[in-house]
C-alpha cells in the first residue's frame, strides 16, 4: 500500500476531466477535440481504478469487487478505440470533400 | 326440392339470366350480325324470359287453385342468407294468392311491353343496354312481390328504384333526362327511409315483446302475422308509428301527395319504361306492401285513415293538373299518380282487395295508354303535344282503336275494367268502417272525394282523346311545310345514329327511321312538318296493344265475376283478417247509379268542351289561358315550391356548412394548431447553431444539472434517514 491517499487520484481525475471539458467545447480542431473526449474519459477510468482499489468496505469477496472496477475501465478502453476509429473516419471523409475540418464551418444541420 | 312450387325460382332467374345474357353478350352479338340480325336476336332473346316466367306464373296458380284455400301458402327456401344469433333471415319466395297475382302482372304486362319495345327501340344505338336494364328491373321486381320477408322486399324495392334511375336517364347525354332520373332517384330515397325505419321498428317490437316466437325470423311475413296482433295490441301508438312509416316508402314508390312529384318528370325515360314502370308495375309496389302488411294497418284506423286521406287528395290533386298539361305523356303520367291515389283509397279504408284489384285493371289500362301514346308520338315525328294532333283516327286506325278501348276502360265506362274496379274501391271506401280517426270514418269521406275524382278521370281522358283523335282539324298542317328540315339541335344521343337502311323482310322491325331521342316538350325542338303523313306503327308494336286492349275491355269484367278475384285474395291463408273487413258493398247506396253518373258527366263534360278539336281557350299563347289552367301546368306551384326549398334550400345549408362550419371552425382549428406549432418550431429552432462547441456545451450544463439534481434528491434521502 503506498501513502498516496485517494483523494489525491480523485483530484487529478477530476483535473484531467475538467480540461478535457473545456478543451472539447472551446477548441475548433477535431483532432483535439477527440484528444479532449480521451482524457476525460481516462480521468475516469482513473477514478474507477482509484475506488476499486481502496473499497471503503471490502465485503463478502473484496478481490471480485476489485475486478469490477478493472473489467469496467477495459471497457471503457474498448469502447473508447471503436469510437475513436469511427470519429476518425468521418474527419477523413469531410477532410476529402472539403479540404478543411474546421467544425465550425460544419453547419449544414443548422436551425 | 321435390317440391313443384321449386319453379318458382326458374320465375325469379329467367328474367336475371336474361339480363346477364344481354350485358354481356348483346353488344357483341350486334356487332357480329349486323343491326338488323343482331336486334331481331337479342330482342327475342330479351322477351323469352319474361314470357316464360309469365308461363311458369300460371302453372304454379294452377296448382294453387288446386290445394285447399287455407293452405295457399307455399314457402320455397333456396338459402340462409344472414345468419346471425339474434336474427336469421332466410332467402326464401313466397308463393300465395297476393305474390302470384302480382307476378302474373309484372311478367305478363311486362312480356308485352317488352315486345312492343323490340319495335319502339328498333334503331336505338343503345338496344342491348334497354334490353339489359329492362330485365333486371322484371328480376328485381318479382323479388320484390315473391321474397318471403322484409328484407328480400327491401333489396327488390331498392333494385326496381335503380332500374327505374337506370331506364329514366337511359338517354343520359341530356341533361333534362339525367336531372329527371336524379328526381326520381332522390325523391324515392325519402320513401326508402320511411320503410326501413319502419321495418326496423316492427324488429325491434317483435324482438322484445314478451310474445314467445317459434323462431328468429323476426321480418319473415309468417312470424309478423302470427305474433304482431299479440305484441302491439298493447300498443296502438306503436302499431301506428310502423304503418305510418311503411306508409311513408309506399307513399315514394307509388308517387302519392308528399312525394308524387318524381313520377311526371319520369317520363322522360322511352315510353315503354313508361309504361312498364311508371305505370303498370313497380308504382304498384306501394300498393302490394300495404297489402301484404295489412295486419298493422287493421290495428292502427289511425293510419288506415291517413292512407285514405293521402289517397283521395292525391287523386283529384292529380287529376286536376292534368287539364293543364298539353304533353300526351304528362297527362298519362298525372292521371297514373290519381289512380294510384284510388288504390291508396281502398288500402286505407279496409277494401285491400279491392286495391289489388284496381292494381290489375289499371296495369292492363294504363299499359295500353301507354304503349298507345307511344305508338301516336312514334308517328307524329316525336311531338308529344297534344295541340299538335288532331283527327288522327284517320291514319292510325289501330292505335286509335286500342286507345279507346283503354280510354273507355279507365273512364270507367260500365262493363270494362276500370268500371268495375273503380266501383269495387268506391264499395269498400264507403261500405267500410274502418278508417276512422278522431270519430270520424275518414274512409267514406275518401269515398266521396273518389267519386268526384273518378268524374274529373272521365273528363280529363276525354280532353286526351279528343284532342288527339278526333276534331276535323289536323292542327300540324298549321306549321310550315319543310321538305327536309333539319334539326339544328342535333340529338347528342343520336349523333352517332347508325346507317343502315335494312328493309326487314318481316316488316317486323323499322327501317332507318329517325328515332329522335328527345322527349322534350319545347315547341322549337320538334321535327313534325306541316305536310308530315302519319303511318300506322309495325306489328310488334301494334300486338301488344291489341292484347292489352282485349284485357281492359273484358278483364275487369271476368274477374268481377262470381268475386273471383276476391276469392282469390281472400282469405290468404297467412292473414289474420278480421272477418268483419273483408268488405261487402254498402247496400243503402245505389253504387252502380253513382259510378255510372260520374262517369257519364265526366265523359259528357270532355265532349262539351272538346267536340269541335282545341278550344280557343287552349291555344298555343298560354299566357290566354285561364288561371285555373296556368296553375294546374304548374302543379299549382307545389313542384317548383318543393324543388326551390329542396334544392336552393340544401344548396344553402351546404353553402353554409362550407363556409361556416368547415372553412371557419373546422379548417380554422386545424390550420391554427398548424400555425402554432410553426410559431413554436421557428422559435426552438434557434436552438440548433449548427456549431458543433456549442452542443457540447449543452451537453455539458445538461449534465451539470443532472448531477445538481442527483445530489439534492440524494440529501434528502441522506436527511430523511
Amino acid at each position: 500500500m503506498s501513502g498516496v491517499p485517494l483523494m489525491a487520484y480523485l483530484a487529478l481525475g477530476l483535473f484531467m476531466f475538467t480540461t478535457g471539458v473545456v478543451g472539447v467545447i472551446i477548441r475548433r480542431n477535431p483532432i483535439v477535440i477527440f484528444m479532449c473526449i480521451e482524457l476525460m474519459l481516462n480521468a475516469v477510468n482513473l477514478t474507477l481504478l482509484a475506488f476499486a482499489r481502496y473499497q471503503p468496505s471490502a465485503g463478502s469477496d473484496p478481490v471480485g469487487s476489485a475486478m469490477a472496477g478493472q473489467m469496467m475501465v477495459i471497457f471503457v478502453m474498448a469502447v473508447a478505440a471503436a469510437e475513436v476509429a469511427v470519429g476518425l473516419g468521418i474527419i477523413m471523409a469531410i477532410f476529402r470533400l472539403r479540404h478543411d475540418i474546421d467544425i465550425d464551418e460544419m453547419n449544414l444541420l443548422r436551425g | 326440392m321435390d317440391n313443384p312450387f321449386s319453379l318458382i325460382w326458374y320465375v325469379l332467374f329467367l328474367p336475371l339470366a336474361g339480363s346477364l345474357i344481354q350485358a354481356l353478350f348483346g353488344g357483341a352479338v350486334v356487332r357480329r350480325l349486323g343491326p338488323a340480325q343482331g336486334k331481331r336476336l337479342m330482342g327475342t332473346i330479351a322477351v323469352l324470359p319474361v314470357a316464360a316466367s309469365f308461363l311458369i306464373g300460371v302453372v304454379l296458380v294452377q296448382q294453387l287453385t288446386t290445394m285447399p284455400v287455407q293452405t295457399r301458402h307455399e314457402v320455397v327456401t333456396l338459402f340462409d342468407w344472414i345468419q346471425l344469433q339474434s336474427i336469421s333471415i332466410p332467402f326464401e319466395a313466397l308463393v300465395d294468392p297476393l305474390s302470384m297475382t302480382m307476378v302474373l302482372i309484372i311478367t305478363g304486362v311486362g312480356a308485352l311491353i317488352h315486345l312492343y319495345a323490340t319495335g319502339y327501340m328498333g334503331d336505338d344505338r343503345d338496344y342491348t343496354r334497354f334490353f339489359t336494364y329492362l330485365n333486371l328491373f322484371i328480376a328485381f321486381m318479382l323479388i320484390l312481390v315473391l321474397g318471403n320477408n322484409l328484407p328480400l322486399l327491401f333489396i327488390g324495392w331498392e333494385g326496381v328504384g335503380l332500374c327505374s334511375y337506370l331506364l329514366i336517364g337511359f338517354w343520359y347525354k341530356d341533361l333534362n333526362n339525367a336531372r329527371a332520373a336524379n328526381k326520381a332517384f332522390i325523391v324515392n330515397r325519402i320513401g326508402d327511409w320511411g320503410l326501413m325505419l319502419g321495418m326496423f321498428l316492427l324488429m325491434v317490437v317483435l324482438a322484445g315483446s314478451k310474445v314467445s316466437l317459434q323462431s328468429n325470423h323476426y321480418l319473415s311475413y309468417e312470424v309478423i302475422f302470427a305474433n304482431a296482433v299479440n305484441a302491439l295490441r298493447a300498443h296502438p301508438e306503436l302499431a301506428t308509428a310502423i304503418a305510418l312509416l311503411l306508409f311513408v316508402g309506399a307513399c315514394g314508390k307509388s308517387a302519392q301527395f308528399p312525394l308524387y312529384f318524381w313520377l311526371p318528370d319520369a317520363m322522360a325515360g322511352p315510353t315503354p319504361v313508361s309504361a312498364l314502370i311508371h305505370a303498370a308495375t313497380m308504382v304498384t309496389a306501394g300498393v302490394y306492401l300495404l297489402n301484404r302488411m295489412h295486419v298493422l294497418f287493421e290495428l292502427s284506423p289511425v293510419a288506415s285513415a291517413v292512407v285514405a286521406m293521402v289517397g283521395a287528395f292525391t287523386a283529384v290533386f292529380a287529376a286536376l293538373i292534368a287539364f293543364g298539361q298539353t304533353d300526351i305523356k304528362k297527362v298519362l303520367a298525372y292521371s297514373t299518380v290519381s289512380q294510384l291515389g284510388f288504390m291508396f283509397i281502398a288500402c286505407g279504408s279496409g277494401a285491400y282487395w279491392a286495391g289489388m284489384f284496381h292494381v290489375t285493371t289499371h296495369a292492363f289500362f294504363k299499359a295500353l295508354l301507354f304503349l298507345g301514346s307511344g305508338a301516336v308520338i312514334y308517328a307524329m315525328a316525336h311531338e308529344q303535344d297534344m295541340r299538335r294532333y288532331g283527327n288522327l283516327i284517320k291514319y292510325l286506325p289501330i292505335t286509335a282503336g286500342t286507345m279507346i278501348a283503354g280510354y273507355l276502360a279507365i273512364a270507367g265506362v260500365p262493363g270494362l275494367a276500370g268500371f268495375y274496379s273503380k266501383e269495387a274501391i268506391l264499395g269498400g271506401a264507403l261500405g267500410n268502417e274502418h278508417a276512422i280517426a278522431g270519430g270520424v270514418n275518414l274512409g267514406a269521406v275518401a269515398g266521396w272525394v273518389g267519386l268526384f275524382a273518378a268524374m274529373l278521370t272521365a273528363w280529363y281522358m276525354t280532353r286526351l282523346t279528343m284532342l288527339t283523335f278526333f276534331g276535323k282539324q289536323e292542327r300540324w298542317r298549321e306549321l310550315p311545310a319543310e321538305e327536309h328540315h333539319e334539326e339544328a339541335h342535333a340529338h347528342d344521343a343520336h349523333e352517332a345514329h347508325e346507317e343502315h337502311a335494312h328493309e326487314d323482310p318481316h316488316g317486323f322491325f323499322f327501317t332507318d327511321e329517325e328515332m329522335a331521342a328527345r322527349h322534350e316538350e319545347h315547341e322549337h325542338h320538334h321535327a313534325l312538318t306541316g305536310d308530315h303523313q302519319p303511318k300506322e306503327v309495325p306489328p310488334s308494336m301494334w300486338i301488344p296493344l291489341v292484347v292489352l286492349a282485349v284485357l281492359s275491355i273484358g278483364g275487369g269484367y271476368v274477374l268481377h265475376q262470381h268475386e273471383l278475384l276476391q276469392k282469390w285474395l281472400y282469405p290468404s291463408g297467412l292473414a289474420v283478417l278480421d272477418p268483419a273487413l273483408v268488405p261487402g258493398h254498402p247496400h243503402a247506396l245505389p253504387l252502380m247509379a253513382l259510378s255510372i253518373f260520374a262517369a257519364g258527366l265526366g265523359l259528357a263534360a270532355g265532349l262539351f268542351f272538346y267536340w269541335k278539336g282545341l278550344p280557343a281557350k287552349e291555344t298555343y299563347d298560354e299566357s290566354k289561358w285561364s288561371p285555373f289552367r296556368k296553375a294546374a301546368r304548374d302543379q299549382f306551384g307545389y313542384d317548383g315550391a318543393l324543388m326551390d326549398a329542396g334544392v336552393n334550400g340544401g344548396r344553402d345549408i351546404g353553402l353554409a356548412m362550407w363556409k361556416g362550419v368547415d372553412v371557419a371552425v373546422i379548417d380554422g382549428a386545424v390550420n391554427g394548431l398548424a400555425w402554432t406549432v410553426g410559431r413554436i418550431g421557428d422559435l426552438v429552432r434557434r436552438v440548433q447553431t449548427g456549431f458543433v462547441r456549442s452542443y457540447a456545451l449543452m451537453m455539458l450544463l445538461g449534465g451539470v444539472g443532472l448531477l445538481l439534481f442527483l445530489l439534492m434528491e440524494l440529501r434528502k434521502l441522506g436527511g430523511a434517514q
